[in-house]
């Protein structure tokens, strides 16, 4: 759908003579591009980049087993957590800033402005470094090592997203029609209801692509993990490429490949997802509505 | 709690100003492969879309951290090496032009088809349609979410504290581990907190004149 309006929205469909013009700019481009990424791989070439035992030893079979796994399990442990607490923080302060009482919605208002304008490796660093500053460290409770660290990377990322996702959730709700809560007060049912019953299915449901949308970048932003040292995916591929120094980049691309697998699967299910609202529901207006009110959260929602 | 506060501020407001300069040229860097990117995505040539496609995907599915570590300490192993700072540049800069194309291309795909086709028949030719009818309002639409990308740029800015940019929060890091302990942990964050909180409203609230000055009259 895009594809065609992209294409035709500037100029009308091109004729013999354009289409004889078109061509020749595609053959130019190609070549141009062709060209670049010839010249980029002869000069790494030249430096060796190819070489088949600089990408083979990253890849032995023991270090697939003891590091990249571990790694890929860690890092998808990271991301499923956060989102969790993500998602639950998230409904709680979404819907607190729509509350009817005046301190909660303050209080969520607040919380929600406060965390969107820190950066997440503040927070999570901030939350490792202040652990113990409270009469008491986390270590006290049996917890130490990764799964501390674990700890405080999920905390900051669920911390964090709760804030965008409250967001997202919030004009989930305003995009919603309020003849949908007028009915549900007419019909008898309190406040609390109404929220839970008729208000809080629909806007999960038209906010699920962007909500997801969201998500792909919480995948990417565990790799913040490597500030407090969890070993993630980015941090186990330094340590690989610091045991294989002729392949340190190398071990940096593959683990760079392996976070671009994981998130374009992740927002290819955004797409299809959006492909199912979009014959359902009237979610992609409120989608679309989305990429002006959510700092930093740049959905996939580009609705032509 | 603000012990040592002259030299703690004094560190800080260097920080908040790396940060600040980091953020506004990595910008500009965006805002010029986003338009570079927008052009080719529009354009006739399919492998030109091809690329910047290529392109958006790429950076839009790589973690920032990723990016300037591939940059940083992986490029110097084929021998291509620069200074960090213009790694921090550059990375944030290729980085956010994927996101600052993709908001373009979305402007441009919000004016409605009606308008294009009116300017056609009104008998413009492509570039005046283009430069008199479309860009004017999709400049308009992209404004408030390029406000955001360039909000997001000054937290993802923090990044590029792992390539050795003292920048507002490798500040704030550098003095809670200081060797003698002279600053008091809570002092500095509630420091630093204010120095971003600052930094993202005064970069909100020209976001938002800018807004008022580009909105039409109606």
């Amino acid at each position: 759908m895009s594809r065609k309006n992209e294409t035709t929205v500037l100029f009308d469909v091109l004729g013999p003579k354009g289409r004889r013009n078109a061509n020749i700019a595609a053959a130019v481009s190609a070549a141009v591009i062709l060209g670049v990424l010839a010249y980029v791989a002869w000069v790494l070439y030249g430096e060796g980049f190819f070489e088949s035992s600089r990408w083979v030893n990253p890849l032995d079979a023991l270090v697939v087993e003891t590091t990249w796994v571990p790694a890929i399990v860690n890092t998808l442990v990271a991301f499923a957590l956060g989102s969790v607490v993500a998602i639950v923080l998230g409904i709680v302060f979404g819907f607190g800033r729509i509350s009817q009482f005046a301190l909660t919605r303050w209080a969520s208002t607040g919380y929600v402005q406060f965390f969107r304008s820190l950066p997440l490796v503040l927070l999570i660093w901030v939350s490792f470094t202040i652990d113990g500053h409270f009469g008491f460290t986390t270590e006290t409770l049996g917890w130490s090592g990764d799964a501390r660290r674990l700890t405080f990377l999920v905390l900051g990322l669920g911390i964090y997203n709760a804030a965008i996702l409250a967001e997202i959730l919030r004009a989930g709700v305003n995009a919603l029609p309020p003849g949908q809560a007028m009915a549900g007060k007419a019909i008898g049912l309190r406040h609390g209801q109404v929220q839970r019953l008729i208000v809080l299915p629909q806007v999960l449901r038209n906010m699920l692509p962007a909500v997801l949308a969201q998500l792909v970048i919480l995948l990417k932003d565990t790799s913040l993990g490597y500030v407090i040292t969890y070993p993630e995916l980015l941090h186990s591929a330094r340590i690989i490429g610091n045991d294989y120094s002729n392949s340190f980049l190398q071990a940096l691309i593959i683990a760079a490949f392996i976070y671009f697998v994981l998130a374009y699967a992740l927002s290819k299910l955004v797409v299809l997802v959006e492909r199912r609202m979009r014959k359902t529901t009237a979610a992609p207006k409120a989608a679309a509505q989305l990429e002006s009110t959510v700092a930093g959260g740049v959905a996939g929602t580009t609705v032509a | 709690m603000f012990d040592n506060f002259d030299l703690m501020i004094e560190a800080l407001g260097a920080g908040m100003w790396t940060t600040v300069w980091v953020t506004l040229t990595s910008y500009a860097i965006a805002l010029a492969i986003g338009m570079v990117l927008v052009v080719m995505h529009v354009s006739p040539a399919f492998p030109a879309r091809w690329a910047a496609n290529a392109y958006t995907q790429l950076f839009r599915n790589v973690p920032l951290l990723a990016v300037l570590f591939i940059m940083y300490f992986g490029l110097p192993k084929v021998g291509i090496v620069a200074d960090n700072w213009v790694w921090a540049l550059l990375g944030l800069g290729m980085y956010t032009g994927a996101f600052v194309g993709e908001t373009m291309r979305s402007g441009i795909n919000s004016i409605p088809l009606g308008q294009a086709e009116a300017a056609r028949s009104l008998g413009l030719t492509f570039g005046q349609s283009l430069s008199t009818v479309i860009l004017p309002q999709s400049v308009r639409a992209v404004i408030p979410p390029l406000g955001s990308l360039l909000i997001a740029l000054v937290k993802n800015s923090a990044l590029v504290l792992a390539i050795g940019v003292p920048e507002l929060t490798a500040r704030s890091r550098r003095l809670i581990e200081d060797t003698q302990s002279r600053f008091d942990l809570w002092g500095v964050i509630i420091c630093v907190t204010v120095g971003y909180l600052l930094i993202a409203l005064v970069l909100s609230y020209l976001v938002r004149i800018a807004e008022k000055r580009t909105a039409f009259v109606r």
